[in-house]
């Protein structure tokens, strides 16, 4: 026992920290540059969160209130910087939503990691607390989750207007938000209940109308019109529809080819063949009960001729072109047939079958709309509409947001409130435990507990509010136990968040703290920067 | 009269005293560059690239700070060399050896200026190494008859090897991946049938190993999503058409049904070059190149799982890892060898639909797949794994482990130092010098960790004075611990290494009395 209290002193004597003038250079002048990447979004958080307005390199402008979209165009230099701009997208990627939380966290670690070190505690030491803290924060949160059941989409639904209330098109959220869950939950796979393909959810972006227009189409829409050429059909009940990866156009074979003609009679003899080469593929199309065609793209030569199309239209058949190839495997899968490649597979039990495809109007411009598929696989498309093109941008950015919120809790079914409150919880819990631990960690955890207060406080100062009266008086409304007091913007006061309905995925607040401490960590480990080729 | 330039314009020369110098300010001013990423409580350094794109690197490896960097001192060339035969050989220990050599000779340096001539230096360097070697393969634990107690050793070099990495957090889950996957390997060093998948997204925990193999691709359009007992052809060939390659083959026809018909007659070979590869009776199919729409339907009808667009590396090891041989031709199904795996399907590792081959024909195959926050979070995290694989493997081949934090540097030390009283001559100088050399390292670990290091060396050093001691640095308490009860080892292999290559690269560079600088090539004004 004496020996160990006898090495306690000494060991803290001695993780002194001396450093270099250069190497303590290089710390501050990274921490210095994360931080200002963190300012720069700060205030586009939380349900009164300003916007940035973007103006790219190529003259194209982008107004946006999500922290990735903002950092990704940045194009910050500074290789700290470029960390947090890493570390916004990889909560996009892990979660989804918290894009703007996760960087303003780590922003706040830093600021008081600066102080840390200029107490002269070494940085590795530092380094090791803040992983002990977060893994105890992330313990802390889990405890304060309440678990969820899909069927409750009430509960869903809240947590997917969370989201969207801090976005430009947070007063549509009541129409976007159960969207969002429906479409979800539409393609959650019931063998694989806890996985969600987003890509399985199409979002199909068309200028005019309003963000109301939006809507779920249950089948499939495409951003084009149907082939107008010689006055085909465009609306068909009871659709056979038929996916080609083959052209209708004159033959082209991979060798170098020319026809001879040598005398003039041979010319007519020639476009009469091309005629009846077109005429007997349409034949064998027309042949199988097919009525809609979608042709793929091709490189190697035209998808369609004027001719096929002339043809197709008087066959009655329905023509949809220039379908990119990544695109097939949705249609296929949405519409439960295969590919056809070669005009000899042709078969009727290679076609979809769908009520309705028909062309609508929007405005000026024309979608094809196809509903009322028969054994439509697991798919979904989302038409999103906007007065303009910022605004559907904007929408699509946000209604991602909020599908991803939803796929988080799918996956893991947990809430946990929102507003500030599990901030002001860690940052209260943390507090305490730092009281018990011995030498620099206890330091070192309370100001991680700190720097969690930044979240409720920049809340409040967005909404206008006295960050420094609502802070003190959400800690005091959590020292008395009220674990779910968080910040209600739209009255001004605090209020129980969970009874206000801002609820959020436990995954979006436990991987922004995870992923906020591994940044800093990160970046607290670096002492020098190195050019090299 | 003076003599007619010998060398061209732009070429220079630098002798004697001069060239010594600048061989000493390169070495010394690489080792402090990589000095501050040693040991467990080493910093990570930022590359930054000038060229395109600014990419950003964070490592702590030595080798990866080293070999991006420009340079143009032909010493300090010498030394990245070195780290590069290091990496290549043992794979880890590239800034240890880097160090050594530099203080090796920031040592010689001083005698130099004390009159002692370079070779008397370089002998007594010679003997000196020799003589530490000797010590350390005294002082080796050998545990190869006891399966159990080598197993614990690996764990613990693994551990060891990973406590000065990104990874330290999570070490011993990866030291852990890290012993099962090469004791996979059944001895051999064949690190290719180990796969590194990088994934971003999760946390370096939820990484994981896997048996079998993982190809990061999509399964063709309405294809099976699960073959067991699959046999894979594994293939590099064209499926688009065979064209006929002669510059200018073109055909003439005379009317637009014979174009079709040529169009049908491109497509019938394809069909039997489909028919063919179908006939080798298989049920997947691995392409190298892309598998266009027509034969991947008729792969589809046949029921056989075609996956197109594989990457080079990708085909190899599967052909590697399934038994198989790359084919292009399908002429002779006998001749071809066909891969064989229990199971085939479809998983989600986690955005991203891969494709995982279990059951493989070459048991020893594996696949860790690493999740992690960034893709700096990522790469760094493979280097430092594979750095332990390396380690691993070769400990698995030669047996002998030593202890690590700074244990092996003071035995040798030691042993040196009773040399240097022995041996009379300016030599013993040269002798003494090396000694304090290999104290250098402990000095720097300790420095790093931000401890008193004169302090803890000394107090290392008694503690050395007794026979068959364990004492080395303990960074987390910042005191000197008993480095077996501590579990921290390391490889007999790496720290021998280490050892020769630093001294012989500190003598090549001693030798050095005459830097000549070639004229750079004119680059010609094209532009």
């Amino acid at each position: 026992m004496a020996a160990v209290s006898a090495a306690q002193p000494r060991a803290s004597k001695t993780e002194s920290y001396v450093d270099n003038k250069r190497k303590e250079d290089i710390r501050q002048s990274n921490i210095n540059a994360a931080r200002s990447v963190a300012d720069a979004v700060r205030t586009s958080l939380g349900p009164k969160g300003m916007d940035k307005m973007i103006s790219t390199a190529n003259g194209e402008v982008i107004i946006t209130n999500d922290g990735a979209t903002i950092l990704n165009k940045m194009e910050v230099l500074q290789p700290a910087a470029k960390m947090l701009v890493e570390l916004s997208k990889s909560q996009d990627a892990a979660a989804g939503d918290g894009t703007t939380t996760v960087v303003v966290i780590a922003g706040a670690i830093l600021k008081q990691c600066l102080s840390l070190l200029s107490h002269g505690i070494h940085p590795t030491v530092i380094s090791d607390s803040l992983h002990k803290a977060s893994t105890k924060a992330v313990d802390v949160l889990t405890a304060m989750a309440v678990p969820l059941e899909l069927s409750d989409r009430e509960s869903l639904i809240k947590s997917a207007s969370t989201s969207l209330n801090s976005k430009v098109v947070s007063q549509y959220s009541t129409l976007l938000a159960p969207l969002a869950v429906d479409s979800v939950l539409s393609v959650v796979d019931p063998e694989k209940p806890d996985m969600v393909d987003l890509r399985d959810i199409k979002i199909v972006k068309k200028l005019g109308g309003t963000v109301d227009d939006t809507q779920l189409v249950k089948g499939l829409v495409f951003d084009k019109k149907a082939s107008h050429a010689a006055g085909g059909p465009t609306r068909m009940e009871n659709a056979k529809i038929a996916v080609i990866q083959f052209q209708i156009s004159p033959p082209k074979t991979d060798i170098e080819q020319s026809i001879v003609v040598s005398d003039y009679t041979q010319m007519d003899r020639i476009l009469k063949e091309e005629r009846n080469y077109i005429l007997g593929m349409i034949k064998k199309i027309k042949a199988t009960g097919c009525n809609v065609l979608l042709i793929q793209k091709s490189i190697l030569r035209d998808a369609v001729t004027d001719l096929s199309l002339h043809y197709l239209a008087k066959a009655k058949i329905m023509v949809i072109k220039d379908v990119e190839r990544d695109d097939i495997e949705f249609i296929t899968k949405t519409l439960n047939c295969l590919p056809i490649a070669n005009i000899e597979h042709f078969r009727a039990e290679k076609l979809g079958h769908a009520d309705l495809v028909e062309e609508v109007s929007l405005g000026d411009a024309k979608i094809v709309k196809v509903t009322g598929i028969k054994d439509m696989g697991r798919t979904t498309t989302v038409l999103v509409r906007g007065s303009n093109q910022l605004v559907i941008d904007e929408a699509e950015r946000s209604l991602h947001d909020a599908l991803c919120v939803v796929r988080c809790l799918v996956s893991k079914r947990f809430l946990i409130a929102g507003g500030g409150a599990p901030e002001i919880e860690l940052s209260r819990q943390l507090g305490a435990w730092s009281k018990v631990l011995h030498g620099m960690e206890g330091y070192c955890v309370r100001s991680f507990a700190e720097a969690l207060e930044v979240i409720p406080y920049t809340l409040a100062e967005n909404a206008g509010l006295n960050p420094i009266a609502i802070v003190t008086e959400l800690r005091n409304r959590h020292a008395q136990g009220e674990i779910n007091a968080g910040i209600n913007v739209r009255k001004g006061q605090i209020t129980n968040i969970l009874e206000e309905n801002v609820v959020q995925p436990l995954l979006v607040s436990t991987s922004a703290i995870s992923l906020a401490t591994e940044c800093v960590r990160m970046i607290l480990k670096i002492d020098d920067i190195v050019n090299v080729r | 009269m003076a003599i007619e330039k010998i060398l061209k314009d732009d070429a220079s020369e630098e002798k004697g005293e001069r060239a010594r110098m600048a061989s000493f300010v390169g070495a010394i001013a690489i080792t402090d560059l990589v000095k501050t990423t040693l040991g467990p409580k080493g910093m990570d350094k930022i590359l930054q690239s000038t060229g395109r794109g600014h990419g950003v690197t964070v490592t702590n490896d030595g080798a990866t700070i080293l070999k991006s960097l420009h340079i143009d001192n032909p010493a300090a060339k010498v030394l990245i060399d070195i780290s590069k035969v290091q990496d290549d050989e043992v794979g880890d220990g590239t800034t240890s050896v880097v160090v050594l050599a530099g203080e090796l000779l920031r040592e010689a340096e001083k005698l130099v200026a004390a009159k002692i001539h370079p070779m008397t230096i370089i002998s007594g360097y010679r003997m000196a190494a020799e003589c530490a070697r000797n010590a350390l393969s005294q002082r080796v634990v050998d545990n190869k008859e006891n399966a159990e107690k080598f197993k614990s050793d690996l764990m613990k070099i693994a551990r060891t090897t990973l406590s000065s990495k990104i990874l330290s957090q999570d070490k011993e889950h990866f030291a852990q991946l890290a012993v099962d996957a090469v004791m996979r390997l059944k001895g051999s060093t064949n690190l290719e049938a180990i796969q590194i998948i990088k994934k971003p997204g999760g946390s370096l925990m939820d990484s994981f190993l896997d048996e079998g193999f993982i190809l990061d691709k999509k399964i063709g359009l309405g294809q099976p999503k699960r073959i067991e007992n699959a046999k894979i052809l594994v293939a590099n060939t064209a499926m688009d058409t065979d064209k006929v390659k002669i510059y200018g083959a073109r055909v003439r026809v005379d009317s637009m049904s014979k174009v079709a018909e040529i169009e049908g007659a491109e497509k019938e070979k394809m069909r039997e070059k489909v028919q063919k590869i179908i006939a080798h009776g298989i049920n997947c199919f691995v392409n190298r190149q892309l598998i266009y729409n027509f034969p991947e339907e008729l792969f589809a009808d046949a029921g056989v799982l075609a996956i197109e667009h594989a990457d080079f590396d990708g085909i190899e090891r599967l052909a590697l890892v399934t038994g198989g041989e790359i084919a292009s031709t399908f002429d002779n199904p006998e001749s071809v060898k066909i891969g064989h795996c229990k199971l085939i399907e479809e998983i989600m590792i986690g955005e991203d639909k891969s494709i995982h081959f279990s059951g493989v024909e070459m048991g020893q195959a594996c696949t860790i797949v690493l999740r992690g926050a960034s893709h700096h979070v990522l790469d760094e995290a493979e280097r430092s794994l594979h750095d332990a694989l390396c380690v691993l493997s070769q400990t698995v081949n030669d047996t002998r482990v030593l202890l690590g934090g700074g244990w092996p540097e003071m035995v040798m030390a030691k042993e040196v130092d009773e040399l240097a009283r022995k041996t009379p001559g300016k030599k013993s100088h040269a002798i003494e010098a090396f000694s304090r050399a290999l104290v250098a390292i402990p000095t720097i670990i300790a420095d790093n960790a931000g401890l008193d290091s004169a302090d803890l060396v000394a107090q290392l050093r008694a503690a050395h004075h007794k026979e068959g001691c364990n004492a080395g640095i303990d960074v987390i308490s910042g005191s000197v611990g008993d480095m077996a009860e501590l579990g921290i080892s390391e490889s007999f292999k790496v720290k021998q290494a280490v050892l020769l290559s630093a001294t012989e690269a500190a003598e090549m560079i001693l030798r050095v009395d005459e830097i000549i600088t070639c004229a750079p090539r004119q680059r010609e004004d094209r532009m």
